[in-house]
């Protein structure tokens, strides 16, 4: 087991927009969460990595760090490629004195490699596109080596072959990393292509829990309706 | 009853006072953000690795970028009010008195709180926005995720460098100052330079200068704490940004000018 999510609640605004979710991810396994946009996918997200506190419930995640891969990158823009991915080797209490200049060098350059970029490392945010942002932070994330990494819409804003190019390096880090990942997406390619399992949302409870082939199969109303993005169903769009 | 109470909500006595509410809530609810920013601020100070990088960073924004715009500011209202004041003093009899006249307003009062100002709308300005853009953007979340601690990462070196610098501006400030003071005065009065500066030396008391430093620090901590706090607790997007701004330059503006009446009760009451 690497993440055990028990019984979860979040309310917002006396809104229950996660209401008492279970669900377990071991190590390398995938997890897709998907749902309609406000279904509070990104909020297990950031439940399960601390930026929220749940309301009642339980999350346990196995000794180590969780690591977490941002929508929009959520790369630092006043530091270089190389110091965004050193960041928690420099900044971290613990890990501070732990490396030499050399060494976090090194670390960026294999880090970078596994993402497929190279030579990069003195270039900003900003001068990059949106795919090597995004590969940027999943070598950000991966510094620590960590044993749960989250996903927030990898794929979101990207053109087709980027998207492959990112569901590639999700299923490589795994491969890799051996952690647990949870992906949040809305994309029908990252589902098939990175999860072993996919749960999907609707008004804070887990309506479907299975693989990606048996929500392809669209045996249930839920499923269907997500998989021929119908308007008619039983999920209603809050306009 | 529904209709009671929907009526009442629709009544301008209701809406006068959940304004009034909401604009408390908000004072208080800032108030509390900065104070407890205040205490990490304090409490990280004293364990946090001080990168020392990133704090000459910061000096050299909040001390070296920001001198022009400071000196002139404190220099054009020594001259104004120099060009004011000399002729009409030289009228009375008392053109002898307006180098310690000059030097102590500009040692106590327009030295430090001129400068403070101006640092307001250069630097924490700036220091709200890059922040708030941070947390719009979730660079502050990743901060986080990261485990590393946000006060000691983003808020001991700049408001360290706010401490440090601003009693340096402000000393600057008022060697400007005094010397834009001679200058109007030359320039509207028959009174010598030598005059202005004799009369100016006898200005200058230890006790001035002290309060003049301190209110440097102060002035400098409270600045980059307050603009620090606003940018980090900004939601939203580029809305959430101004707002943040905005609401950092008002705060510190009006806690300067609480703290500058704070020291004159204080030390010269």
């Amino acid at each position: 087991m690497s993440i055990e999510v028990k019984n979860l609640v979040k309310v917002f605004d006396e809104k229950r927009v996660i209401d008492d979710i279970s669900f377990t991810v071991h190590n390398s396994e995938t997890l897709a969460i998907v749902g309609f946009s406000g279904s509070g996918k990104s909020t297990i997200l950031k439940l399960i990595c601390g930026l929220l506190t749940p309301d009642s419930g339980e999350i346990i995640t196995s000794e180590g760090d969780t690591a977490m891969v941002f929508q929009y990158s959520a790369l630092f823009d006043s530091l270089n490629v190389a110091d965004n991915i050193s960041f928690a080797l420099r900044e971290r209490k613990e890990l501070r004195k732990k490396y030499s200049e050399k060494d976090l060098r090194e670390i960026v350059a294999k880090k970078l490699e596994l993402v497929g970029l190279k030579g990069i490392e003195n270039k900003f945010p900003a001068e990059l596109s949106g795919g090597m942002q995004k590969r940027v932070s999943f070598a950000r994330a991966i510094v620590t080596e960590p044993n749960s990494i989250l996903y927030d819409e990898p794929t979101s804003g990207l053109d087709p072959i980027s998207s492959t190019l990112i569901e590639d390096y999700i299923v490589r880090l795994k491969e890799e990393t051996k952690a647990a990942s949870i992906v949040v997406t809305h994309q029908m390619s990252t589902i098939t292509r990175t999860a072993d399992r996919v749960i999907m949302l609707y008004d804070g409870k887990i309506v479907f829990e299975g693989t990606p082939q048996e929500l392809l199969r669209q045996e249930t109303p839920y499923t269907k309706q997500f998989v021929t993005a119908s308007l008619e169903g039983p999920m209603k769009m809050i306009a | 009853m529904r209709a009671l109470q929907k009526y009442y909500k629709q009544s301008a006595t209701y809406r006068i006072f959940s304004g009034i509410f909401a604009l408390l809530e908000d004072f208080l609810n800032t108030l509390g953000q900065i104070t407890i920013k205040g205490c990490q601020f304090f409490k990280a100070l004293l364990k946090a690795h001080i990168d020392g990088k990133e704090l000459s960073e910061q000096c050299e924004r909040f001390g070296i970028s920001s001198l022009p715009i400071t000196l002139s500011i404190v220099g054009m209202t020594s001259i104004i009010v120099a060009s004011q004041v000399a002729n009409e003093m030289v009228k009375q009899g008392g053109g002898h008195f307006i180098g310690l006249l000059m030097t102590m307003l500009i040692v106590r009062e327009v030295g430090s709180i001129m400068s403070g100002f101006a640092i307001i709308s250069m630097i924490g300005s700036s220091m709200a926005s890059e922040l708030a853009t941070m947390r719009v953007t979730e660079q502050i979340d990743a901060i986080k995720v990261l485990k590393v601690n946000p006060v000691e990462y983003l808020f001991v070196p700049r408001v360290l460098s706010g401490i440090l610098m601003m009693p340096v501006i402000v000393i600057l400030a008022s060697v400007v100052g005094v010397l834009a003071g001679a200058v109007a005065t030359a320039m509207t009065t028959d009174l010598s330079f030598r005059a202005y500066f004799e009369s100016a030396w006898l200005g200058i008391y230890m006790k001035d200068l002290g309060v003049s430093l301190l209110k440097g620090v102060v002035f400098g901590g409270t600045i980059a704490l307050i603009s620090c706090t606003c940018g980090y607790y900004a939601s939203g997007g580029a809305k959430g940004v101004g707002l943040a701004t905005t609401k950092a330059v008002v705060w510190s503006f009006v806690a300067i000018v609480i703290w500058d009446m704070i020291f004159s009760i204080i030390f010269f009451f």
